[in-house]
């Protein structure tokens, strides 16, 4: 295929391709350059150009960046030896490659090239299955030539997953190992090398690696895929893209979108020029219900079943809200296809849940085939998927052709003025729901059933879903953005900014946490914070907790925070898993509880016992707790590197516990509860005055008076979660600026918290004159 | 002591203004209290706690306080506004109020968080407008039914037009029912009743004789003697002029009664109510009874089978007007030959030379 005779030989010319950079070795390439560089060549200097000295010739050489064209990139995608690798491509390679070209951005590769060539900025818009998400980086790769500029290629994901499986995907395609011309990059995993030029992260990883290189001068070309989604990490990161592409007029941007309201994009980005490419979707068809649903669970399950026992073969897919949801109503439509297929001869039916926490083997399972008739010639089966609105846009099911959007999602949503963040069932909006019935036409004309009225989804679903920044805690991201070197962040040009209370809030809060001074300037403390992928509050928590004898420990609770839920309590055995819970259980509270766990993995671990079978035995997720053990060595290192010291105190000071309980109170000083009244057990929150319960998962049986949570939900009720005991007295010589009595609304806090100072001032004064 | 209480009461004059609202409970350390205040004050504070609120009671204050909370904005408070060095810090940036973000956005941004909606229950989406809007309509629909009657003007003239046509048709049918009585007595049919009714009809009963015991006597021995003939029965006779005949027999008791009434009462003595044949004075025992004549129970029994019900008749009186009027057009034509219009007796069934069973037939 090449038409580079000697291609074997460059075989043994595995490294170092940064030389190929300077173009000035191209002396024995007429044939691939097609003009002679002959008369740069300088026998002299002969052993600088070592490489070119064995007659190598790559695919890549005759290519000029930003001035490729199809016809370079395929020639060189055509040819019998990976340019990347120099290693021979591989049977499987071609094979991929013959579908990629089948993809709908094929078509478009010369005008998008065009595009990125006369602009800086390109918005790009594909539909989902139109192939951008793994090709659009790769028709960058063979454009800019990283080999070449010793600049990266970087394209953001929203999730982790998606950033570690289209690396993956990626990596096949091109032929090469993952984590080494192609990685990835997300929090606490960072899978890239030095010979790296193509790399998908997530938009929060950018955004991290970004504060400490403002300029983003590693890379040459930024895309941030899925911009649609609006995650809180890709908004600021436009925001950035915006103020950086002004002075490095040398990056590219692409913005990519699934979405056709890329006009708001365009108008940001100075009316940057667009391109859309069509996905490959087909025609979908959408149904109302004449009348709005009494019970939407109820109603979809009976959807499902309407569809298996009236439509022709196709797969569903049912949107539900969350894992109790979504289990039940999986139950129902089993129990219901039963009785289906005893009575009226109905196919069978395979029922799968998906859902975040689902383990990944378990998620894998959609991708299964539908089940085969029950006998020949009987009427086909097909398989139900009832996930949440995961399998909106970042996972793609082929073979559905029913959708079933009872028009609900579980969204985060923070209000500051009662600091609450939860999740949310709400309804979605018009995108969102017309993202949903697109599934429907992934492999042919599909319908989608939409359990509420036309009207309805006219007049009350809002147009655009919000974006994330608009509902959550800016704590983090204002600490990033004064790292990153934003100083104005009242007029900081964000797409959509989010309420100026918000914004007070976060500064406030930072400010308590003593990482912003008065000035609203980063401190040392700040600065150090903001080198942990952390909340603020857990990262000062982890920083002071030397102070208390304790780091290990700290260090040990925060990872375990910083990980789903390690207890495992599945719906038929939710009273041996509480048994088994209550074994690690301190009555003091949860995060003891936590790290007693932890603590007794490591046990088994250590003592030879299979860690799986273990937390098996002991309803705890192997899962969570190895991540959290990843999570821990990565802080670790963190540590070390700022050095903070790692202590503990001994295991038979009667103080072990004290001390952590007082270092939790170090960084959530401002989540702290106090019980209402004695016989109680409502709880109200410090300053912000809301009553709470102390969520039921807690071990925490007997009620004090005072407790620090990890987080507060809303659901239906207000609870806080993951909480332990403390003293009110700590509060006051921990965090004696939140506390100052001074500040407090008169109420019940304050009352207890001036007899709580009264009597510190009496007990000092005591030993005051006792020591005379 | 005292320099600990100091900072409290210096924080009271500062925030006087914004507290006023907030409840006074736990008394400022400021005045010292005395053991015995103290002890109320912690009796009262007990009481407080010491009662456990409903579950329904604490959702409710929770959500209170959690809408207290979501509709107070941060910066109109200023309270919480000149304390907050966020807000302090936000200034110093430039922030003087409205939204945040360059000044491109300035006029889409938000100024406001987002609200929090709590979804409790599996309601659809629309349910809850629907039932609203459902009963918004119920109520505008209502309104309009009402405006309507009353704008109407043909409407209106159409009831008038009915109300008319019914009156005449009630005349003529009790032409047509006097008729059909008439010529049914001189056919002979239900001959007793007839013959009773007519007479009774023109031989009213004599004035009564001077005097009350003459008077009750005179009445009991009228009441006999028309016993056998007030027990004829009703229902012998055609439904269609069974009404008019029922009516007559009503209208003439009640006469009766009323002429009784007027009899006692000009005799004095209790007045008109005590009067009333069946008023029981509860002073009179058995023997003021006889003394006074009233053992023999005076029994006013016009027709005795006046109170039934009878159904037939009840379903012939439903009918409207027009209706009864053919019913008893079609009798006299089929008994009698008779067309009501015609005002003329015909010889054979056929009826020759009556143009039609409609009154616009004869027009």
């Amino acid at each position: 295929m090449s038409d580079s005779p000697d291609h074997t030989k460059g075989v043994k010319r595995s490294s170092s391709m940064e030389d190929d950079g300077n173009g000035t070795k191209d002396s024995k390439r007429v044939k691939t350059n097609g003009k002679a560089k002959m008369d740069n060549y300088n026998p002299y200097l002969a052993h600088q150009y070592e490489d070119s000295q064995n007659d190598f010739q790559s695919p890549l050489d005759a290519l000029e960046r930003h001035k490729t064209t199809v016809k370079q990139a395929s020639k060189a995608e055509d040819s019998d030896l990976n340019p990347w690798t120099n290693q021979p491509h591989s049977q499987q390679y071609f094979k991929i490659l013959q579908t990629r070209r089948d993809l709908p951005v094929q078509k478009q590769r010369q005008e998008f090239l065009d595009m990125y060539h006369s602009s800086q900025i390109l918005v790009f818009v594909g539909e989902t299955g139109s192939g951008k998400t793994t090709q659009i980086p790769q028709y960058v790769l063979y454009d800019e030539l990283p080999h070449k500029t010793g600049k990266l290629i970087a394209c953001t994901q929203p999730r982790r997953v998606a950033a570690m499986s289209v690396a993956q995907r990626v990596a096949n395609e091109l032929d090469v190992e993952l984590g080494e011309e192609v990685g990835y990059s997300i929090r606490f995993e960072n899978k890239t090398g030095p010979k790296t030029l193509l790399k998908y992260m997530t938009d929060g990883q950018l955004l991290r690696e970004a504060m400490h290189d403002h300029e983003m001068s590693r890379y040459s070309c930024i895309i941030l895929d899925e911009a649609h989604e609006r995650t809180l990490a890709t908004d600021i990161l436009m925001a950035l893209l915006k103020q950086i592409a002004d002075r490095r007029k040398d990056l590219k941007i692409i913005v990519m979108s699934a979405t056709l309201d890329a006009q708001k994009f365009q108008t940001y980005f100075f009316g940057a020029p667009l391109l859309a490419v069509p996905g490959r979707t087909h025609p979908v068809e959408i149904f109302y219900t004449p009348e709005p649903e009494r019970d939407y669970v109820e109603a979809s399950v009976r959807t499902v079943l309407q569809i298996h026992a009236t439509e022709p073969e196709g797969d569903i897919l049912l949107f539900l809200t969350g894992e109790e949801e979504i289990e039940d109503a999986c139950r129902r439509i089993n129990l219901e296809v039963d009785d289906m297929i005893r009575e009226s001869d109905a196919g069978p039916m395979k029922v799968y849940p998906l859902y975040g926490t689902l383990p990944p083997a378990q998620q894998q399972r959609i991708f299964d085939k539908a089940p085969e008739p029950l006998r020949k010639g009987g009427r086909p089966g097909r398989k139900c998927i009832v996930a949440t609105n995961i399998a909106e846009t970042s996972l793609t099911i082929d073979g559905i052709v029913y959708v079933v959007d009872p028009g609900f999602s579980k969204q985060k949503i923070y209000n500051p003025r009662s600091r609450v963040e939860s999740l949310l069932v709400s309804p979605i909006s018009k995108a969102s729901a017309q993202q949903r019935a697109g599934r429907a036409g992934r492999t042919r004309p599909g319908k989608c059933f939409r359990l509420y009225t036309e009207k309805a989804f006219k007049k009350e679903l809002i147009e655009q879903t919000y974006p994330e920044i608009l509902r959550s805690n800016l704590a983090n991201t204002v600490l990033e953005l004064k790292k990153l070197g934003v100083e104005d962040l009242v007029h900081f040009d964000l797409m959509d900014p989010p309420a100026p209370e918000t914004m007070m809030r976060a500064l406030e809060e930072l400010n308590y946490l003593a990482c912003l001074d008065d000035d609203g300037e980063l401190t040392r403390l700040g600065s150090l914070a903001s080198e942990f992928p952390l909340d603020p509050a857990l990262a000062v928590m982890l920083i002071s907790s030397p102070e208390f004898y304790c780091s290990n420990e700290m260090l040990s609770i925060t990872s375990l925070l910083s990980v789903p839920q390690i207890f495992v309590r599945p719906n038929n055995a939710r009273k041996r898993a509480d048994e088994m819970k209550q074994q690690f259980a301190h009555p003091d509270g949860d995060h003891l509880t936590l790290l007693n766990a932890y603590h007794a993995f490591k046990g088994a671990e250590q003592s030879g016992q299979d860690a799986k079978q273990w937390c098996h035995e002991h309803f705890l997720s192997f899962r969570h707790l190895s991540s959290a053990d990843n999570v821990r060595a990565q802080l670790r290192r963190i540590m070390e590197t700022h050095d903070i010291e790692l202590v503990s105190t001994p295991f038979q000071d009667k103080n072990y516990y004290t001390n952590i309980r007082r270092a939790l109170l170090a960084g959530f000083f401002m989540q702290v509860a106090m019980r209402e009244s004695s016989n109680s057990k409502v709880y109200k929150t410090v300053k912000d005055d809301q009553l709470v319960m102390i969520h039921p998962s807690t071990v925490v049986s007997s009620p004090y008076d005072w407790v620090v949570y990890n987080e507060f939900v809303l659901t239906t009720k207000q609870y806080v979660r993951t909480v332990t005991n403390i003293r009110p007295e700590w509060l006051l010589e921990i965090a004696p600026v939140y506390y100052d009595v001074d500040t407090f609304e008169k109420g019940e806090i304050k009352s207890a918290l001036t007899r709580v100072t009264e009597k510190v001032k009496r007990r000092q004064t005591l030993k005051g004159n006792s020591g005379r | 002591m005292s320099r600990a209480n100091q900072p409290d009461s210096d924080d009271d004059d500062d925030e006087d203004d914004y507290m006023k609202m907030t409840f006074a409970d736990a008394p400022a350390t400021t005045m010292p209290e005395t053991s015995l205040q103290r002890r109320q004050r912690e009796k009262r504070e007990a009481e407080i706690r010491g009662r456990v609120k409903s579950k329904a009671e604490l959702a409710a204050e929770e959500e209170a306080k959690r809408e207290t909370a979501l509709s107070k904005s941060l910066l109109a408070d200023p309270a919480v506004a000149k304390k907050s060095k966020g807000l302090a810090m936000m200034a110093k940036m430039g922030f003087t109020g409205g939204a945040l973000g360059s000044k491109d956005s300035a006029h889409t941004a938000r100024t406001e968080p987002i609200k929090i909606f709590v979804k409790d229950g599996r309601e659809g989406i629309g349910l809850e407008s629907e039932r609203k809007r459902k009963l918004r309509e119920a109520a505008e629909a209502a309104g309009e039914a009402a405006k309507k009657v009353k704008v109407d003007e043909s409407e209106y003239r159409e009831r008038m037009r009915r109300e008319r046509e019914e009156a005449r048709h009630e005349k003529q049918l009790h032409a047509a029912q006097k008729v059909a009585e008439m010529m049914d007595e001189e056919k002979g049919i239900a001959p007793s009743v007839v013959a009773h009714d007519t007479a009774e009809k023109q031989s009213p009963p004599p004035p009564p004789p001077p005097g009350d015991q003459d008077k009750t006597t005179g009445e009991a021995t009228s009441v006999d003697k028309k016993r056998p003939s007030s027990s004829r029965p009703l229902k012998s006779i055609p439904v269609i002029y069974r009404g008019l005949v029922r009516s007559r027999e009503e209208a003439e008791r009640n006469r009766r009664m009323r002429h009784d009434l007027e009899q006692s009462s000009s005799s004095g003595g209790g007045g008109l109510l005590a009067r009333l044949p069946t008023f029981e004075d509860p002073e009179e025992d058995a023997d003021d009874r006889k003394a006074l004549g009233k053992t023999a129970a005076i029994t006013y029994v016009t027709a005795d089978d006046l109170d039934d019900e009878d159904e037939e008749l009840n379903a012939f009186s439903a009918l409207d007007a027009a209706e009864k009027l053919r019913h008893v057009v079609l009798y006299l034509r089929e008994k009698h030959k008779y067309c009501f219009w015609c005002k003329f007796a015909y010889l054979d069934a056929e009826m020759d030379g009556c143009p039609g069973v409609e009154e616009e037939d004869h027009d």
